[in-house]
């Protein structure tokens, strides 16, 4: 037998009531874990940009649009490595409410803007340059609508409409990318915007924003405001700042998502703080006599302290392993299920770490106040209530 | 024979409330090594008190207390502990063995405060359940224990580290008869045979017979002394 | 009373009144039943604030013309031609000056959020000389209506609320043009109070719409004239789009956030509720435990082991319910009536507010009660089952 057995044995001698503190504790770290998992989703698109990657937005909103005769002035800015544009275009097909997410670009300088994000084969990245019908889906959005290389499809806009009144524009599937990370999100296509350009009703020569990446982001602030400079007191000014910047106050539209969630899970470890640390108490006082006659034994009181300590640590530990265990399966699950909604969502190792911090200080917490008690306890007034 | 306690002028006091009561005043008392004391007296007469001090679980308030030799009354809390565990044995009434342990983890206790290998700790908890008469219920959970084999336990327990002194408060009390006499006998035979020192407190007169010098207590003195037959 | 529920109510008395002596392990599982509940009804009552204050700012007397396939305003468009067409189209009602009818332009401003400061998505809604009479219970709270054809902006109050830099005689700058904040108002707490509203043509002059426009929206002639103006406007070939009753489009663009919510709000009470179930059972077996002998007693003395279980099913039930009247409150205190906005439908914000209703509180009561139940039927139970001879042991 070892010390450890000692406190196995105290923490399950009342299997019940063992299970249901575990239990208690995994919820929350479930809940933590997934989460969590959230967060870093929401999180983890705007942690993985270049810190060089700069975003021109019109200055009344990033919807309003920007003359296409922007992108060459920007260019021609000391310090814009290579600069692009990318417009929204409303994409569906088939149905209205199959909505896809697509984008008319300068073919050749976004693919270098965006190398590392979008991945594709060389063969299948001349061909799309190639072809001005040409598109690139992403490989979750092609598997999605079923599109295979070579398939010719009718893409309609919600917003655009052709001179002739259709509006439908036909594309080639020329090439399929796959995104920076296994987890990223792929759910995207990208077209000429030359092809949209000379056909479309309204809109013609605008774009919708203009992305590039700088020389070195330490000069990135300079850059944006010479940029904002440039087109100030014009019909359509400009606001520029870094994509980090950018997307994050995207996010930050839905609501304050990280006090929600930082709300939800507070409430969550206070409940099992007090169902804990009361549960601990009431196993402490009920072994009163035990750990007297420990003492009287010859047991130390730091050691008595240490035992019950390691008891409290070692229930939150594996209730929360526990948790975070299955929040690993759900986020799983989660992924599947809300690639749409969430497509990055997974517990990354920060999560796991903030959890395992958190378990060790629920079991300090819970266990202290005890442990206190416990080492405190005098022999001869523990023995004398027998 | 040596002195294995040395009692000098020994006072406990306590505060209830404002009022200041005296156990004792004043108590003085030798046991010699291999002795075999009974402490007998009324409820109150302060024999669980002494057992205490004996057994270094309370302090003095006032005089000395030496254990073969040295003074223990002055030690810190820290240092009784590692005393106790190295010299002293106790036997409760209620046997107080830990209910979530095996008959056999409840004899290797208190050899997890020393440094004995996991083979020699179990050579010695064998050995204690042995002579105890238990090695075939070393598995079982004391609540799968009759009372007499609960105390069987903790004999084996208190033996367990080989300490010089074994204390005993009321070790019969919770026992029919004939077990008592049971356990009396293995007491006995701890003392003669293994020169076992015990201290035991009892008002049971039967169980008092067994020790070799019986001290009756009555409101803190000692009011005679008989020695057994 | 039968001699039965007399005993039940002795027993459950005498439960009652030694809770205090078990206070703290008691007040977990109280404090434990009112965060799940609060954490349950603060989620619902966001749903719920957010679906009343979409789905309810559509009427179903007004028709909303977009280009065929939009699905939301922001992305449609429609020429001056077609909006002359619309107003001639059958089953539009008739006021005074001719087909009540306002050609409405939809485009998106930066707002500064006062809380964190971030920009976000404003609708800007370019309005024609109609579209005031045409929505029920548009009320200037604060200033006056813009005058037509003037920079002249008037701000929904829940634009006000969260957005900065809207008070009354501000100017706001779009580009190069300049706008003065001349009215607040209120629409019954509906999606419109979210936005900016002036002249249409002001509008598309400066932001260079030319003539064109986004939506229509037509006064229906009577509740069945919509199926005669969908057909028409689908079918005549210089029109070809889509009408919907402004309470159809309205409710669509409501269910996917509020349904979000709700799926976010539920399992997590859910989760939450079965670790206070846990603690719920921890303190009622405790409860059991402690008063062993006391049951015991009662047994030997005549009581029924139905009036044991009463008593320790009722102690748990109490707690739950105080728990979820705390929780209940707590939601009503600190959430209800909460503002918040978030993205809605149209890629704007849609500013809420989170609102408690009595339906909800029901449902966060069924939640506490779902768990004093099963947190105490259990340990009722072993309570009941408790040994005569418990009571004689020393």
């Amino acid at each position: 037998m070892s010390e450890l057995h000692l406190i196995w044995r105290n923490l399950v001698r009342r299997k019940l009531r063992f299970a249901l503190t575990l239990f208690a504790i995994f919820i929350a770290f479930l809940i933590f874990g997934v989460l969590g998992g959230v967060r870093t989703a929401l999180q983890s698109g705007v942690d993985l940009m270049a810190d060089n990657r700069l975003v021109t937005v019109n200055k009344i909103n990033f919807t309003q649009p920007l003359p296409i005769s922007y992108l060459n002035k920007v260019r021609a800015i000391d310090g814009v490595q290579v600069a692009s544009h990318s417009g929204w275009f409303g994409a569906y097909v088939r149905d209205s409410r199959n909505v896809i997410v697509a984008f008319a670009i300068e073919p050749e300088s976004y693919l270098q803007v965006y190398g590392d994000e979008i991945r594709l084969d060389p063969a299948q990245r001349e061909a799309f340059l190639r072809n001005r019908q040409g598109m690139i889906a992403g490989e979750a959005l092609a598997k999605a609508q079923g599109w295979k290389l070579g398939d010719r499809i009718p893409v309609q806009s919600n917003i655009f409409s052709r001179s002739d009144g259709s509006t439908t524009w036909e594309m080639v599937v020329e090439g399929i990318f796959r995104g920076k990370e296994e987890s990223s999100d792929t759910r995207r296509m990208y077209f000429h915007y030359d092809y949209l350009n000379e056909s479309r009703a309204i809109g013609k020569d605008f774009t919708g924003i203009i992305v590039f990446n700088t020389v070195n982001p330490a000069r990135n602030e300079t850059i944006a405001r010479q940029i904002d400079a440039l087109f100030a007191n014009s019909f359509y000014e400009t606001q520029t700042d870094t994509a980090k910047a950018f997307n994050k106050a995207f996010i930050a539209q839905l609501g304050n998502i990280a006090m929600i969630i930082t709300s939800v899970v507070s409430a969550a470890f206070f409940t099992i703080l007090l169902i804990v640390g009361n549960t601990m108490m009431l196993a402490i006082r009920e072994r009163t006599t035990e750990i007297a006659v420990m003492k009287t034994l010859g047991f130390r009181s730091e050691r008595i302290f240490r035992m019950v300590l390691a008891e409290s640590m070692f229930l939150s530990l594996l209730g929360g392993l526990l948790g975070i265990a299955a929040a690993l399966m759900a986020v799983a699950g989660l992924h599947k299920a809300l690639a749409g909604v969430l497509p990055d969502l997974s517990l990354g190792p920060a999560v796991i770490a903030q959890a395992l911090a958190i378990m060790l200080a629920l079991g300090l917490v819970t266990g202290l106040l005890p442990a206190f008690a416990a080492m405190r306890l005098n022999i001869v007034t523990a023995l004398g209530r027998n | 024979m040596t002195k294995l306690f040395e009692l000098h002028d020994v006072a406990k006091r306590f505060q209830r409330g404002k009022e200041s009561i005296t156990i004792f005043d004043g108590l003085s008392l030798g046991i010699e090594e291999g002795d075999f004391v009974a402490i007998m007296g009324p409820s109150g007469s302060g024999k669980t008190t002494l057992l205490n001090l004996l057994g270094g679980v309370d302090q003095p308030s006032a005089g000395e207390i030496r254990f073969a030799g040295s003074r223990i009354d002055s030690l810190s809390e820290t240092g009784l502990a590692a005393w106790r565990a190295a010299n002293v044995g106790f036997i409760f009434q209620f046997y107080n063995l830990m209910p979530m342990l095996s008959a056999e983890r409840n004899v290797e206790l208190p050899l997890l405060l020393t440094s004995l290998s996991r083979a020699r700790r179990r050579q010695s908890v064998e050995a204690a359940l042995k002579l105890v008469g238990l090695e075939d219920r070393a598995r079982h959970l004391p609540k799968e224990l009759s009372g007499g084999q609960q105390q069987r336990v903790a004999i084996a327990r208190a033996v367990v580290s080989d300490p010089k002194l074994l204390l005993c408060d009321e070790p019969t009390g919770d026992l029919d008869r004939a077990t008592a006499d049971e356990i009396l006998k293995m007491l006995s035979l701890l003392n003669n045979e293994f020169g076992k020192t015990i201290v035991m407190v009892t008002h049971d007169p039967e169980a008092a017979k067994y020790a070799k010098r019986v001290l009756h207590l009555d409101k803190g003195r000692f009011a005679g002394e008989e020695l057994a037959a | 009373m039968s001699r039965l529920s007399a005993q039940i109510v002795a027993v459950v008395a005498m439960n009652l009144r030694s809770l205090p002596s078990r206070a703290s392990i008691s007040a977990v599982t109280l404090v434990a039943v009112a965060v799940v509940v609060t954490v349950l009804l603060s989620f619902l009552a966001m749903a719920n604030g957010f679906r009343a204050t979409v789905a309810g700012s559509g009427s179903p007397d007004v028709a909303i013309v977009m280009r065929e396939g939009s699905e939301a305003e922001l992305n449609s468009t429609l020429t001056r031609d077609q909006v002359n067409l619309l107003l001639d189209a059958p089953g539009v009602a008739k006021g005074p000056d001719g087909p009540i009818g306002s050609a409405e332009l939809y485009v998106i401003v930066d707002g500064i959020k006062r809380e964190g400061g971030t920009r976000a998505n404003l609708p800007l809604r370019g309005i024609g000389p109609s579209g005031v009479a045409l929505r029920d219970g548009v009320e200037i709270v604060e200033g006056r209506m813009f005058a037509p054809g003037t920079n002249e902006i008037v701000v929904g109050q829940g634009a006000m609320r969260e957005f900065a830099g809207f008070e009354l005689g501000k100017e706001i700058r779009f580009s190069r043009s300049t706008w003065k904040v001349v009215g607040v108002f209120a629409m019954h707490g509906s999606v419109f109070e979210s936005e900016l509203w002036a002249d249409a043509g002001s509008v598309q002059s400066l932001f260079n719409r030319g003539s064109r426009f986004q939506t229509m929206r037509l006064k229906l002639e009577k509740p069945d004239s919509f199926e005669v103006l969908r057909d028409f406007v689908k079918t005549d070939p210089r029109l070809k789009l889509d009408a919907k009753t402004e309470q159809a489009y309205y409710a669509g663009q409501s269910q996917r956030t509020s349904d979000l919510i709700m799926y976010l709000g539920w399992p997590l009470g859910i989760a939450m509720a079965f670790g206070a179930l846990a603690g719920a059972l921890n303190t009622m077996y405790t409860s059991v435990a402690m008063r062993a002998r006391e049951i015991a007693t009662l047994r030997a003395l005549g009581f029924s082991g139905i009036a044991t279980f009463a008593g320790t099913l009722a102690e748990s039930l109490v707690l739950s319910i105080v728990g979820g009247v705390l929780g209940a409150l707590a939601t009503w205190i600190f959430f209800d009536g909460l503002s918040a906005s978030t993205l809605g439908g149209s890629f704007t914000q849609v500013v809420f507010s989170f609102q408690l209703t009595p339906a909800l509180v029901w449902q966060g009561a069924v939640l506490a009660l779902v768990i004093g139940f099963a947190g105490g039927v259990f340990p009722a139970w072993r309570a009941a089952r408790t040994p005569v001879s418990t009571a004689f042991r020393l």
